[in-house]
C-alpha cells in the first residue's frame, strides 16, 4: 500500500502499520535537488559572479582546521557516500552485497560523530557554531561579515546534525535487529515500531541525499573551493580571511 | 493480510508465443507484468492465493525451440521447457550425466514431473510459508523475517547464507547442475549471456527479492553441461518428509573422480540449508587426493556444516547435511 511519503501495510494480525517511507521521494528528492543547484549555478553565472572578485590565495596564511578535524570530515564525508550508495543501491535494483558495508559505515560514522561531538563540546570553540540572531541577517546584509561560520555554513551544519543523529539512532535499532559478529539478531521489535524506525530512517536518508548534494555542489563552487581547500590544507589565505569574514570576530593563528 | 486460496484462477491476460523471438519480444514489452509460465507448479498456487498478481502471462511451452535434449560438442544442452520427467527418462542424461536424471526423478510427485519443467524447478520461488501465504516479509518487499522471530516456525529454512531472510532454495535439480558445473542460458530481445550455475542463483544479502539473476525481460531457455563431469562417480540423495511430493530438507548432489579407491576430484552442492545451492568448496579441496573411507566421509560431513547457524527449530539439519555428505563420500 503506497499513500503520498509513507507506504503502510497489514501487519500479521490484519492491522495496517507503517512500512517505510515511499522511495517514490528518492527520485523528487534527486530532481529537486538538481533542478534546485542547476537554478542557482546559473543565476550564479548570469547574476552574481561577474561581480565578485576573487580573493588571493597567497600571502599570509591562516588555520582554518586542525589536522583531526579534516580527518573527521573526511571520514564522515565517505562513510556518508557509502552509506548512501549501499542504502540506495538495493531500491534503485542493484545487485550489490551491500548490508554489511553499510552497517559497518555506520558504525564508522556513529563513532566518528560520537568523537566530534566531544571535541567540540569540550576542545573546540563550540560558540563558533551556535546560530544567534545576528547570523539571521547576514544573507540580506552584506556589510555584515560572518565569525569563523558563515551562516550558510551553520545552517548547513545543524541540518547535517539533525538528521545524521536521526539517521544514527534509527541506523542503530535497525542494526540490532539483523545478525553481526557482535550478537545474533532477535528480531523481536514490534513490526509498528518497526515501521516507524524505518520510515525516520528512509526521511533522514532522503534529506541526507539532498543535504550530500547541496554540500558538495557548494564545496565545488569558484568562490568557495577556497573553503574546500581549506579542508584538504588546513589553510585559508589572509586575504580570503579578510574578504569573506569578520576578523575582529575570528582570529585564527597563522598556519604552519 | 493473509490471503485466501481460491478455486479458480484471476483474470489474466494469456499470451502463447510460438517461437522465441516472440516470447522474448513479450517478455522485454510485458516486464515485470509478464509473469513466466512454464509447468505452471509453482506459478499456480501464486495465483490462486492472489499473493501475487501479475496482469499477464506468457506461457513458454509451446516453443519448441526450448524443449528436448540434444548434443553439443561439448556435451548436452536441455531446454529450460523440457518436462523433469524427460530429463529423469532420456537415455543420453541416464547414461552421461545420471545425477541431474537421478534429481529430476526425485522433484515433487509423477503428476508433477509430468508437467514441471526444468527452467520451472531452477527458478521456482522460495517455499518459506509466511512468504508464500502473503505475509510482508523482508523477500516480499517488508521489515521483518516471520521465520526468524521467537516465535517462528522454521524447520524448513535456512543454516548458512542468511542475510535477515532465511528462505532456502527449494530446487532439487540446481544441486546437481552446480555439481555437474552447468551453465544457464538467459536470453532477452537484446541478446543471450551465459551464467555458470553457481552463479545463476543469488542470496538475501545481494537481493533479497529475487532468488536468481534473471532481470526482467530475461528467460532462462537452456542449461547447457560440460562433459567435464561426464559418466563421474554421482551421488544425490534427498531426505525430506515424504517421499514423494515433497520438498527437500537437505539434499546432496556430488560429482566424483575416482582412480584406485583414491577422489582425483570432487565437486557437491547441497541443497534447502542456504537460499542458494551451497557448493562445497571446502569439501572438495579436502577430498582431493584422499582415498574414500568411512573416516574421510565423516570428515568431511563435519567440514561441510562448519559455519552452520541453526535457527529455533532446524538443529536437526546439521547433523543431516554431514550425514549426506558423509553418504555421498563414502558411497
Amino acid at each position: 500500500m503506497e499513500e503520498g511519503i509513507v507506504r503502510y501495510r497489514r501487519d500479521v494480525w490484519g492491522e495496517e502499520v507503517i512500512l517505510g517511507v515511499s522511495w517514490d521521494l528518492l527520485w523528487v528528492v534527486a530532481v529537486a535537488v538538481l533542478v534546485l543547484l542547476a537554478a542557482h549555478a546559473i543565476v550564479m553565472a548570469v547574476l552574481v559572479n561577474r561581480k565578485m572578485d576573487k580573493p588571493s590565495a597567497d600571502g599570509r596564511r591562516v588555520l582554518r582546521h586542525e589536522t583531526i578535524d579534516r580527518w573527521f570530515h573526511w571520514i564522515m564525508a565517505v562513510s556518508i557516500l557509502l552509506l548512501i550508495f549501499t542504502g540506495v543501491a538495493p531500491i534503485i535494483g542493484l545487485r550489490v552485497a551491500w548490508l554489511e558495508i553499510h552497517w559497518i559505515s555506520g558504525l564508522i560514522l556513529t563513532f566518528v560523530v560520537v568523537f566530534h561531538i566531544i571535541r567540540s563540546l569540550f576542545w573546540q570553540d563550540f560558540k563558533s557554531m551556535i546560530l544567534g540572531p545576528r547570523d539571521f541577517g547576514e544573507p540580506f546584509d552584506s556589510a555584515k561579515k560572518p565569525g569563523k561560520y558563515s551562516f550558510e555554513q551553520k545552517g548547513m551544519h545543524w541540518a547535517v546534525t539533525i538528521v545524521a543523529l536521526t539517521v544514527i539512532v534509527t541506523g542503530i535499532l535497525m542494526f540490532v535487529q539483523i545478525d553481526t559478529p557482535f550478537w545474533d539478531r532477535t528480531n523481536s521489535m514490534p513490526e509498528d515500531q518497526l515501521g516507524l524506525v524505518f520510515l525516520l530512517h528512509g526521511l533522514s536518508t532522503l534529506a541526507l541525499v539532498a543535504l550530500a548534494a547541496s554540500h558538495m555542489y557548494f564545496a565545488l563552487r569558484p568562490e568557495k573551493i577556497f573553503y574546500t581547500r581549506s579542508m584538504l590544507t588546513g589553510w585559508i589565505s589572509e586575504e580570503e580571511m579578510a574578504a569573506n569574514h569578520d576578523t575582529t570576530r575570528w582570529s585564527p593563528k597563522e598556519a604552519d | 493480510m493473509v490471503a485466501t486460496s481460491h478455486d479458480v484462477m484471476p483474470d489474466i491476460e494469456l499470451y502463447q508465443p510460438a517461437d522465441e523471438a516472440n516470447a522474448l519480444e513479450l517478455a522485454d514489452t510485458l516486464g515485470s507484468d509478464g509473469w513466466l509460465l512454464g509447468g505452471g507448479q509453482d506459478t499456480y498456487g501464486w495465483l490462486k492465493d492472489r499473493n501475487k498478481s501479475p496482469s499477464a502471462m506468457i506461457e513458454l511451452t509451446g516453443i519448441d525451440a526450448w524443449k528436448g535434449v540434444s548434443e553439443t560438442g561439448d556435451g548436452i544442452e536441455i531446454g529450460a521447457v523440457t518436462t523433469l520427467t524427460e530429463i529423469a527418462e532420456h537415455s543420453l542424461i541416464q547414461s552421461r550425466f545420471a545425477l541431474l536424471a537421478t534429481a529430476a526423478g526425485q522433484v515433487a510427485s509423477p503428476q508433477i514431473r509430468n508437467v514441471g519443467t526444468l527452467g520451472g524447478n531452477l527458478i521456482q520461488d522460495t517455499r518459506c510459508w509466511y512468504y508464500r501465504r502473503g505475509l510482508s516479509c523482508y523477500r516480499a518487499g517488508g521489515n521483518i523475517c516471520y521465520a526468524d522471530s521467537p516465535e517462528g516456525l522454521n524447520r524448513e529454512h535456512a543454516l548458512f547464507g542468511s542475510s535477515r531472510c532465511v528462505a532456502v532454495s527449494p530446487s532439487d535439480t540446481a544441486p546437481a547442475l552446480v555439481a555437474l558445473d552447468a551453465t544457464m542460458v538467459v536470453s532477452s530481445a537484446s541478446g543471450q549471456r551465459l551464467i555458470a550455475a553457481e552463479d545463476f542463483f543469488v542470496g538475501p544479502a545481494r537481493d533479497i527479492l529475487n532468488m536468481t539473476v534473471l532481470n526482467e525481460g530475461e528467460i532462462l531457455t537452456a542449461v547447457r553441461i560440460p562433459n567435464t563431469w561426464a559418466n563421474a562417480e554421482y551421488y544425490f540423495e534427498k531426505v525430506a518428509d515424504r517421499n514423494v511430493w515433497d520438498f527437500a530438507l537437505v539434499n546432496i548432489a556430488s560429482a566424483m573422480r575416482v582412480e584406485n579407491g583414491v577422489i582425483q576430484d570432487a565437486r557437491m552442492a547441497c541443497g534447502a540449508v542456504e537460499c542458494v545451492p551451497r557448493r562445497l568448496t571446502q569439501v572438495e579441496n579436502m577430498l582431493r587426493g584422499q582415498a574414500r573411507s568411512e573416516d574421510l566421509g565423516a570428515e568431511a560431513g563435519e567440514l561441510a556444516v562448519q559455519g552452520a547457524r541453526p535457527l529455533n527449530y532446524n538443529h536437526f539439519k546439521v547433523p543431516l547435511m554431514a550425514n549426506l555428505v558423509k553418504r555421498a563420500v563414502r558411497a
